[in-house]
């Protein structure tokens, strides 16, 4: 208990420093995402039009995916050095598996019937693609997207072992000085963020694919 | 009449790898005609049917639409000049009534208000309530996806029809309604419509001509009459025993209404000794020609006067558009060898009976 109303007393004296280093996390974890989505997601529709690069493709961000995340750290630092743009990188490659992913197999699952149907209409590919696949893809590709988002943003805790910003500065900082106030306003400040932006998220999800007719 | 050709297949030839899907198909269509391509599962006729839009493109041969060779033809801009229905399930579900039925519109890229007055036009040519237009597909039924089907191919103003099944995922009630709303609605557009099916009874009341296939060959080509008296063995087979009279699902009844009923009006006397034409009932009807009942001869009494007084109420009748199939249907629920016919205000046509049905083939 004594714990939690130091980590009271810690954020009440250095909220500025916390909120700041939050928004750092934050921005490393939108950037983060932002490339997964314009990497993510036009490859996962090109691999949903080439059956032979679709194996090759998803095994490669899948082997990427287990990689743990320490050792990754370690051979990026081998190849670019310290410093954000490592961390950003290590980031970017744990988000691709699930938007390339699901973006792959939700384009997949269209039923034939209503690609047939729009392609019998004469909508030729492009409009195939922007007005039938993606349109009902959308709450997969989302899905996935938010899930990458997610998983960036706990994982950016790690980014302080490479010299990035973010959260797990001020956690690392509350393990090494046993500053135990320190330690639980960072973890509880990371986890109330998390799911907030989970929520948030989610929030933006549904109004989409009500918008979309997809759910009651 | 001139003969006008709409769509043309000249020993056209579908092959994947070793299978001849379609094999060595000749066939003419006219316009204006309903053409319906019948047989057995995997006979190819919804091959042949995609042939048509070169939603599949053909192996071997010639596909003349409108004259013009389709493979000259740029291949999406053929698919928005043919109207193409399938089965329910190829609304698309995240767009509304009013973006599924416009959708050839987007395609061309028409003014958002041409479409919007056009979805109205349709949704009405259809027979839906214009409120649907805001709804998504899933919220209406299957008869209902149906018909938003229908009007959604009619958008673009095609020509030419394409149908593969259409009418397939919906209720036999459903099923027959929407037979009965498309050859109304064909009666008033005049398109040339390929229609496949599966359904024998469906291809005699909605075909001019009926194609049979088998094996990806054409081996029956005729007027719904001519297919039912053909010769063909496996014709025969694949038609069925009940052939005429699944026919007769398509002949309406006016067609063998008798007419010579004896019909008298209040107050009337019978002056022979019995009704004319061996009827034991009297017709009893008003100044406005409606059938108020029948008066058995039995129930006359010495003065042999015709009145409401000794009259039977009228059995339930029916239109003249009923098929007779339905009509005799009505008679065996009845358990009486005869049905009364009236027009849609009420006046009486005449009555079927089971001899005047019999009358039919010759």
């Amino acid at each position: 208990m004594e714990d939690f109303v130091n980590a009271w007393a810690y954020f009440l004296n250095r909220w500025e420093y916390l909120l700041e280093t939050l928004l750092d996390h934050f921005v490393l974890v939108v950037w983060a995402t932002l490339i997964v989505i314009l990497i993510g997601v036009p490859l996962g529709i090109l691999i949903s039009r080439a059956k032979k690069m679709q194996e090759i493709v998803l095994g490669t961000v899948g082997v990427l995916y287990t990689i743990p995340i320490l050792a990754l750290l370690g051979i990026l630092i081998t190849i670019m050095g310290i410093g954000t743009r490592s961390a950003l990188l290590a980031l970017v490659i744990y988000g691709l598996l699930p938007v390339v992913r699901n973006t792959c197999v939700g384009i997949n699952q269209v039923p034939e019937k209503t690609k047939e149907a729009a392609l019998g209409m004469g909508a030729n590919n492009l409009q195939l693609l922007m007005r039938v696949e993606i349109p009902l893809t959308f709450p997969v590709i989302f899905a996935g997207i938010r899930t990458a988002m997610v998983m960036t943003f706990s994982l950016a805790t790690y980014a302080v072992f490479i010299g990035a910003g973010g959260m797990g500065r001020v956690i690392m900082q509350g393990i090494r000085t046993y500053n135990t106030g320190m330690l639980l306003a960072g973890i509880i400040l990371v986890v109330i963020a998390t799911v907030s932006l989970d929520r948030l998220i989610g929030y933006v999800d549904h109004r989409v694919k009500k918008r979309f007719s997809l759910v009651e | 009449m001139t003969r006008e050709v709409s769509v043309e297949l000249q020993n056209v030839d579908k092959i994947y790898d070793t299978a001849k899907v379609v094999d060595g198909i000749n066939l003419t269509i006219d316009k204006g005609e309903v053409f319906v391509l019948i047989g057995p599962s995997g006979c190819g006729k919804t091959t042949t049917l995609k042939l048509i839009n070169q939603l599949i493109p053909h192996t071997s041969g010639t596909i003349l639409v409108n004259g013009e060779d389709v493979t000259k033809l740029d291949a999406v801009g053929l698919r928005r000049s043919i109207g193409y229905v399938i089965q329910y399930i190829g609304l698309l579900p995240h767009l509304t009534i009013e973006e599924n039925i416009t959708f050839v519109l987007q395609l061309l890229k028409r003014p958002k208000k041409e479409q919007h007055e056009r979805a109205l036009e349709l949704v009405e040519t259809v027979g839906l309530p214009v409120e649907y237009l805001k709804r998504f597909p899933r919220e209406l039924s299957g008869g209902q996806q149906q018909r938003v089907g229908v009007a959604r191919a009619l958008a673009g103003d095609p020509q030419i029809l394409l149908m593969d099944e259409p009418f397939g995922a919906v209720d036999p009630l459903t099923r027959e309604q929407l037979q009965n709303e498309l050859l109304s609605l064909q009666e008033a557009i005049q398109k040339t419509i390929v229609f496949v099916t599966h359904d024998m009874q469906e291809a005699f009341k909605i075909g001019n001509r009926v194609g049979i296939m088998r094996e990806g060959k054409l081996v029956a080509l005729g007027s719904p009459m001519e297919i039912i008296n053909s010769s063909d063995e496996f014709v025969r087979n694949f038609i069925g025993h009940g052939a005429l009279f699944d026919a007769l699902n398509s002949i309406p009844v006016k067609q063998v209404l008798s007419k010579d009923i004896p019909t008298a009006r209040e107050g009337e006397t019978l002056t022979d000794k019995t009704a004319k034409n061996g009827w034991e009932n009297i017709f009893l009807l008003n100044d406005q020609g409606v059938c108020l009942g029948y008066v058995p001869v039995e129930n006359l009494d010495s003065t042999r006067t015709i009145s409401s007084r000794n009259m039977v109420p009228l059995p339930r009748g029916c239109s003249p558009d009923l098929s007779i199939k339905r009509a005799v249907e009505e008679m065996l629920y009845n358990g009486r060898a005869w049905i009364p016919v009236a027009s849609e205000d009420n006046v009486f046509q005449g009555v079927v009976t089971f001899q005047s049905c019999a009358n039919l083939q010759t």
